[in-house]
């Protein structure tokens, strides 16, 4: 049984996380379930922050020990031949001007754990540096990832360079991060708006028709 | 562009609702009669809960006030879909309250060009308690000293700078001394801004050109009235 982990990460003790993390790993546990516990832990906090009753800092707490995790878990996958069958190519960034990146984590690693190869440019991205890894990394999706309103314009720019680099119709563009909804997709010119990690996930599938 | 009258004037009824951070600038700038209302400052990290609050606030405004200057940004998009069937709505158009600290939407747009990873403080922000730098105590409480730590670090990673805003008259001491103690204690870099309350003035008391979105009885609030002129899509301003 892997619930300890879920309890860990809930309470934050990351120290102890990750020890069962391992221990589950060396002792033969299904690494799919593990990465199960962590979404099923995600959650419990993720409602707790619903209710008020979770400070950000727990939140991101939260996703560092994910992030953890899931880089300890990834061998694993390998080694058992249970790696995903790869569903596509992402390319994920927050965007210039804008530092935050919890939510694209989040993202990340929800994405990786579903099956794409993910590249992850970090933060405050430039849109050049966007252009460039499409260029090199070919996805079929682009994640652009902002939380203050001062990101709509960047992924607006970012989504201009895009095009003007002659790739825009090489791939779909999915933002994300703070509040974004219709208008904004439309504002930025992107394809598709995600709410949270799980609609990023669902996004990126629909466009790669995985 | 129309320029409209500002808000203290004539026998207009008006009504400022305001975060208490925004409002501590807008208080002493106000004449007597004016109508306040002061929300919490913790909302602004919950946008879809702030904007039913302040739903609520312009419609308890009705029939007691003519204008609902409202003393909030885009701020993530809360106060997109306000409208109000019989008062008018008044709003900066900035992203959210440090332009009206800064004094201009252009002014935190450069400072977050310049220098994006900044965690701003105020005496307003100091004093209503929410940031890491103040979580820290509770969160010590729920895990411990050091499990604290590393959340606050974790929260403030890829931060800077911490950028003390100078607004409102003098007394900023203990403020000044508490802000640069917190971007110390995260290994981040302490500035200080010179505040202006230039755009705060305009709002409360005009006139009310470009920079301050006025919204007809009736309207909605919508999220492209806060673009540039020539990307609205048709002008909000009543």
């Amino acid at each position: 049984m892997a619930k300890p982990l879920v309890e860990a990460i809930a309470a934050m003790r990351e120290e102890d996380a990750l020890r069962i993390a391992d221990q589950l790993l060396d002792g033969g546990e299904d690494p799919l379930l593990i990465l199960e516990d962590c979404r099923e832990a995600l959650g419990v906090i993720g409602r707790r922050f619903e209710e008020g009753d979770c400070f950000i800092p727990e939140l991101i707490m939260a996703g560092e020990m994910l992030s953890q995790i899931s880089t300890r878990v990834k061998p694993h996958l390998k080694d058992q031949g249970k790696e995903p069958v790869k569903l596509g190519r992402v390319v994920m960034g927050t965007v210039q001007g804008d530092i935050h990146n919890i939510g694209k984590d989040i993202v990340v690693f929800m994405l990786d754990a579903s099956g794409f190869e993910v590249q992850d440019l970090g933060v405050d991205v430039p849109p050049a540096r966007f252009v460039e890894a499409v260029r090199q990394f070919e996805p079929q999706v682009v994640g652009l990832s902002g939380f203050l309103t001062l990101a709509y314009d960047p992924m607006r720019r970012t989504v201009e360079a895009l095009a003007e680099a002659g790739l825009r119709s090489q791939v779909k563009v999915m933002i994300g991060g703070g509040l974004v909804d219709d208008r904004i997709r439309r504002y930025t010119g992107a394809d598709a708006y995600g709410k949270d990690a799980a609609a990023a996930v669902a996004l990126a599938k629909g466009f790669t028709g995985a | 562009m129309p320029l409209h009258r500002g808000a203290m004037t004539g026998s207009h009824r008006t009504k400022v609702i305001a975060c208490a951070t925004v409002m501590e600038e807008i208080r002493p700038l106000l004449r007597e009669g004016i109508q306040t209302q002061t929300l919490d400052f913790g909302l602004h990290s919950k946008p879809e809960a702030l904007r039913k609050i302040l739903q609520d606030a312009v419609n308890a405004s009705e029939g007691l006030a003519d204008t609902v200057v409202l003393g909030y940004g885009l701020c993530s998009l809360a106060v997109v879909g306000l409208r109000s069937r019989t008062c008018q709505l008044v709003v900066p158009r900035v992203d959210d309250c440090i332009g009206l600290f800064l004094g201009s939407q252009q002014a935190y747009r450069e400072q977050s060009r310049r220098h994006p990873g900044t965690y701003y403080l105020t005496k307003g922000w100091i004093e209503a308690g929410d940031s890491p730098f103040h979580q820290q105590a509770e969160l010590a409480k729920r895990h411990g000293h050091q499990r604290a730590r590393r959340m606050a670090a974790l929260s403030l990673n890829n931060y800077t700078r911490v950028a003390f805003i100078r607004t409102g008259e003098g007394g900023l001491g203990g403020y000044r001394a508490w802000a640069k103690r917190a971007g110390v204690e995260f290994g981040l870099r302490y500035e200080e801004l010179e505040g202006s309350s230039r755009l705060i003035r305009k709002l409360v008391h005009g006139p009310w050109d470009d920079e301050i979105l006025v919204v007809c009885p009736g309207r909605e609030i919508r999220f492209e009235d806060f673009l540039p002129e020539g990307e609205r899509n048709g002008e909000a301003v009543g």
